[in-house]
Order: C-alpha cells, then structure tokens, then sequence
C-alpha cells in the first residue's frame, strides 16, 4: 500500500493534459515517487481509478474541469461539493466522478482525498494546452508541494 | 379482463448502454401497434476513413472504433489482411493474438456484468446501488475488469486504444518476467471467475423462452474467438468469405445502423449465441461448472446473457493461462508482408458477437473500399423481435414506468454497442 498517491488525469488534448501537466510541475519540484508516495498520470482510467483509491490512505487527484470560470482556475473539492449521481454508468465512459462515486458506494475511498479540478476551455485532440493552463498547473503543484511539506499552506488556493 | 387502453411510451435516453438511441412503442387495443428501435447517434463514417490508408495504419484506426472492444476490430482486421497478402503468423503470435483477445473478453464482460446488467436484477438503478448491497461481488467485478485490461495491457502497450497489432504479428513481446506475473495473477482469478459463475447462477431472472437462431463461429477443436467458421443454429456452416451470399444488410428509416438478417429473420450473436452453439467445445473445468449451474443447453431465455459471459470470463482466464504455459521469446514478434491486390474478408467473435470485415486493397496495399458489419447491428431486428415477444409475454397492462423498465432490461442483456454500431435509448409509448 502507498501511504501518498497522487494522480494527474488527463488527455492528449489541449487543455485536457492539466492533470498531467502538475505532475510533471511536481517532479520538477522534486515531489518523486518512493519513500511512501507513489505519483503518476492517468489516461482516462474509468474503473481502474478504484483499485488505486483503495491501495492508498491518501490520495491526491487533480483533473480538468470544465465549469463556469476561466480556463486556468483551480478549485478544491470536498466530499459533499460532488454532484449528485444521477445517471446511468456507462462502461464506455465511466468518468472520474462516477468511478469516485462507485468507490463510495463500496466504502473504498481512502480516508484523505484531495481532489483538485482545473478550469479548462479548448480540449482538442493533439493540440498544445493552453499558457493558463501550464500556468495554473504549475500554482497548483506548487501548493501541493508546500502542502506535502507544511500541510496549512494549501488554503491560499 | 381484456386490457384495451392504448398508450404510447416514450424512453427518451436509456441508461446503461452505449451510444444513443431510442425506443418507441405504441399499444393501441391492448396490443402492440408499433415498436422501434431508433438509432440515432450520426454515422461515424469510418469505413470511408479508411480508404486510401496503408495497410500498416488500419490496426491502429480501427481500435479507435469502440474504447471497450479495440483488440477485436484490430485483430479481425490484421487477420482479414494477412490473408489476402498470404502471410502466416509465426505460431507464437498466432497463440498470443488469442490471449490479447481473453483480456479483452474478461474486461468488457465482466464491465457489463457488474456495472451495467446486474444492478437490473436486484432491483437498482445503478451499480453504485448495487455496490451498496454487493460489494463484495462489485469488487470482485473490478478486480476481474482490471485483470483483463492487464492482459490488453500486455501485449497492446494499453488497454484503451491499444497499439499492440500489426499486420503479420505484433509490434513487441513482453518478456518472460511479465508473463510470470501475469500468469499468476490469472491463476489467481480462477477461483474468482468461478464464484462469479455460482452468483450470476442465483440471479433469479425473467423467465422466456423465444425461438430464434444463434450465429456465432465455430472452431474443430477449441471455442471459437479468434479463429472458425460462420456457425448458426439451423445447421449452417460457412467460412467468412461466404456471409454476404447469407447475411443480408438492409436501412430502417428509424436507425442510423444497418439491420442484418438471416435468411429473411432476425438472428443472435455474442455470448448466448456462442455458449449455445459452442459449449461442447469449452475446457472440462469450465464445462463442469456450466453443468453445475443448472442452466441448460441451448437456451431461449436471453435473460442467460449474463450468466454466459460469467462463462466466458472464466474460459478466456482459462485459455490465456493454457497459451501462456508454452511461452517462448520469439525470434521476431512479427513476420515481413508484402501487400497485394485483392479482397480481404475476415471475423473474429468481439465480446458482443460476431465482427466480419471486408477490404478491397489496391497493389500498393492501400485500402479501395471497407465494409466493417459489428455485433450490435447484426443484433438490432433481434432486440426489436425479443423486445415484441418479451413485452407479450411480461403483460402490456402494466403501468408504463414498469413497462419501460422491462424494455430497458431486455436491451441490456444485449450489451448494445450502439457507438460501433452507430448507435442508443429514449422510449416514446403512445397508447391510443
């Protein structure tokens, strides 16, 4: 079991590598996998993401977002911020929220998750994210790193 | 009492399926006045897609067709191809095709078991509510899911999408460490893939019983996945070149996707389709347990779907384990191809049934023309046919919520792919 696992979700797909792009931001800022923290990027992962909420006590997840704000801003939620589920789950596409939903519905998730979203606007396959959003990818991943090191600085976010 | 109202019931988007579609079923005097089907997600155009490119892209192009069932568009396509150039597979790439084909029957079966079929028959509306009152179950769904994905994984690089495939073999070989590893990850599941068989044998389902024909492949001396002949139940036995003289493709107005039929009627593919054609052809272990089950065969109840892709699960972990026992590094994972002109036809059994494909290749080894027939198409003149027969038989007096149910639950047991098919579902009943 990894104590720390932190998963970058995302896409080759514009503004969709978000989660991708903090943690490359985090390896830079010599956040690496060992000593109890495992850190990778997720592409698309549907029910899979389960399995690796269950071996962790802590997971820290960031993904794209598309909401109401500009594209580069970043949003923390808590448990009760998610959506109601409502809709039929589709093994095609079994997104994040549903796959943290399930993982709910079995008790699975670890007792800490922090889920991170990142405001996005164009996600085209094969184009380059947009500079907000290298920008916001980097603040994010820098909050996170001091986090992991003073675990109150987070809340400047 | 004679049941006379006449109601109209509109499904307008039917969960636990894929793709987009609609249902539309109209009861006039107590009985059913009209019911269809509408497919109407827009056509994908991939097979226009596909002319002009090089036989060396269409492993890759045709993955991206269904993120669920990938390995079986690659492969029939390579085999269909690799039969016109006349190329033959080394033995260890023919082996390993199959074994990157039980990954892929594992984790679309064991997805649509848990994840979308099950929650019906325990009265849920979801599997998130199922996993509330299984967990254990739901568990061990994903856990199997997650082992096929692996075994994708494996030999495609991913297991969405994978890049495994090329025309005359595979691109890599995993070495003999992973293959370790995974076969003991396979061993492991066998007990899991059994207790997955005695559950579904508990389900209590609707009871049916229809007459219709089973097509599926068939093989001399194993259960038909990758490689056979065209089987269907009234005795027919054909090889795939010869399925256009006896399935036939026809436009509804209704549906973006084709409607096949044999000789003239609407005919099953995938899991049912195949037990009950094939499973004198499963390993003695698996065929012990069927026996165990109580389930006989072949079967008329769709509703043992499900419980036939339990089945299967448990006979791709099987086979995968058999083929893997005898693995050797290969000299070289693929072998040279020259392409030539001609037609190249091939099938192969995705998870949700028999897959046929045609490409005519110019000289250069591009493709003139492509005519891809998927599973879920082949199926839909037999989903409206159950859906018809099923409704009868369950009672048209009962209140539309009950009546929508029942048609949602008959179109799951299909495990509609309607984005291969084009592809699903509102249901619109009008009583008059």
């Amino acid at each position: 079991m990894s104590p720390l696992r932190i998963l970058g979700i995302g896409s080759p797909s514009g503004d969709d590598q978000a989660g991708w792009l903090v943690v490359d931001a985090l390896l830079t800022l010599g956040v690496q996998t060992g000593g109890g923290c495992v850190i990778e990027k997720l592409d698309r992962p549907g029910a899979n993401l389960i399995s690796l909420l269950e071996n962790a006590s802590r997971v820290i997840l960031i993904d794209a977002m598309q909401g109401d704000g500009p594209p580069g801003r970043i949003r923390r939620f808590d448990r009760k911020d998610w959506p109601n589920y409502n809709h039929g789950l589709s093994s095609h596409g079994l997104g994040v929220l549903d796959a943290l939903s399930l993982a709910q519905g079995l008790a699975s998730l670890p007792a800490r998750l922090d889920l991170y979203g990142i405001e996005i606007g164009s996600a085209r396959p094969g184009d380059e994210p947009g500079l907000e959003i290298q920008v916001a990818a980097r603040q994010l991943a820098r909050a996170v790193a001091a986090e992991l090191d003073a675990p109150l600085s987070i809340r400047g976010i | 009492m004679t049941e006379r109202r006449s109601v109209a019931i509109h499904v307008p988007v039917l969960a636990r399926v894929e793709g987009e579609g609609a249902l539309d079923l109209r009861i006039e005097n107590g009985d059913i006045a009209e019911l269809r089907l509408r497919i109407f997600e827009p056509p994908r155009f991939f097979e226009k897609f596909l002319e002009g490119r090089h036989y060396t892209e269409i492993p890759d192009m045709v993955a991206r067709i269904c993120g669920i069932c990938p390995v079986a568009y690659q492969v029939t396509a390579a085999q269909s191809l690799e039969k016109l150039f006349g190329v033959e597979l080394d033995p260890w790439a023919q082996a390993m095709r199959r074994v990157f084909y039980c990954g892929e029957w594992i984790q679309s079966h064991s997805l649509h078991i848990h994840l979308l079929a099950a929650p019906d028959f325990f009265g849920c509306g979801n599997a998130i509510e199922l996993a509330r009152i299984a967990p254990d179950e739901v568990r061990r769904g994903l856990r199997i899911q997650a082992l096929g994905n692996e075994l994708m994984d494996l030999f495609g690089a991913r297991s969405v999408h994978p890049v495994g495939v090329r025309i005359g073999g595979f691109h890599g070989a995993p070495s003999l460490a992973r293959i370790r590893d995974m076969q003991d990850k396979l061993r492991a599941a066998l007990p899991e893939a059994e207790a997955l068989i005695r559950w579904a044998a508990r389900i209590q389902m609707p009871q049916d019983d229809q007459a219709f024909v089973s097509v599926a492949m068939r093989s001399p001396n194993a259960y038909a996945i990758e490689t056979g002949d065209i089987a269907a139940s009234d005795g027919l036995l054909i090889g795939a070149d010869a399925f256009d003289g006896h399935f036939a493709e026809r436009h509804e107005p209704h549906s973006t996707a084709l409607f096949s039929h044999y000789r003239g009627q609407p005919y099953l593919v995938g899991p049912l389709a195949r037990l009950n054609l094939n499973h004198d052809r499963l390993p003695e272990r698996v065929k012990r347990l069927l026996d165990e089950s109580g389930l006989a065969l072949p079967s008329r109840n769709l509703f043992h779907s499900l419980l036939a892709r339990a089945v299967e699960i448990l006979l791709a972990l099987h086979e995968a384990l058999r083929l893997l026992d005898d693995y050797r590094m290969p000299d070289s994972p693929w072998v040279p191809v020259t392409p030539r002109a001609g037609v190249a036809v091939g099938c192969t059994e995705a998870p949700r049934g028999l897959l046929w494909h045609r490409y005519e290749m110019d000289e250069d080894g591009r493709v003139i023309n492509a005519r891809i027939v998927p599973p879920t198409s082949q199926n839909q003149a037999r989903i409206e046919e159950d859906l018809r027969l099923s409704l009868l038989n369950f009672g048209l007096a009962h209140p539309d919520d009950a009546l929508r149910l029942h048609c949602e639950k008959v179109i799951r047991n299909y495990d509609p792919c309607i984005s291969c098919a084009t592809h699903f579902l509102r249901l619109n009943v009008v009583r008059a």
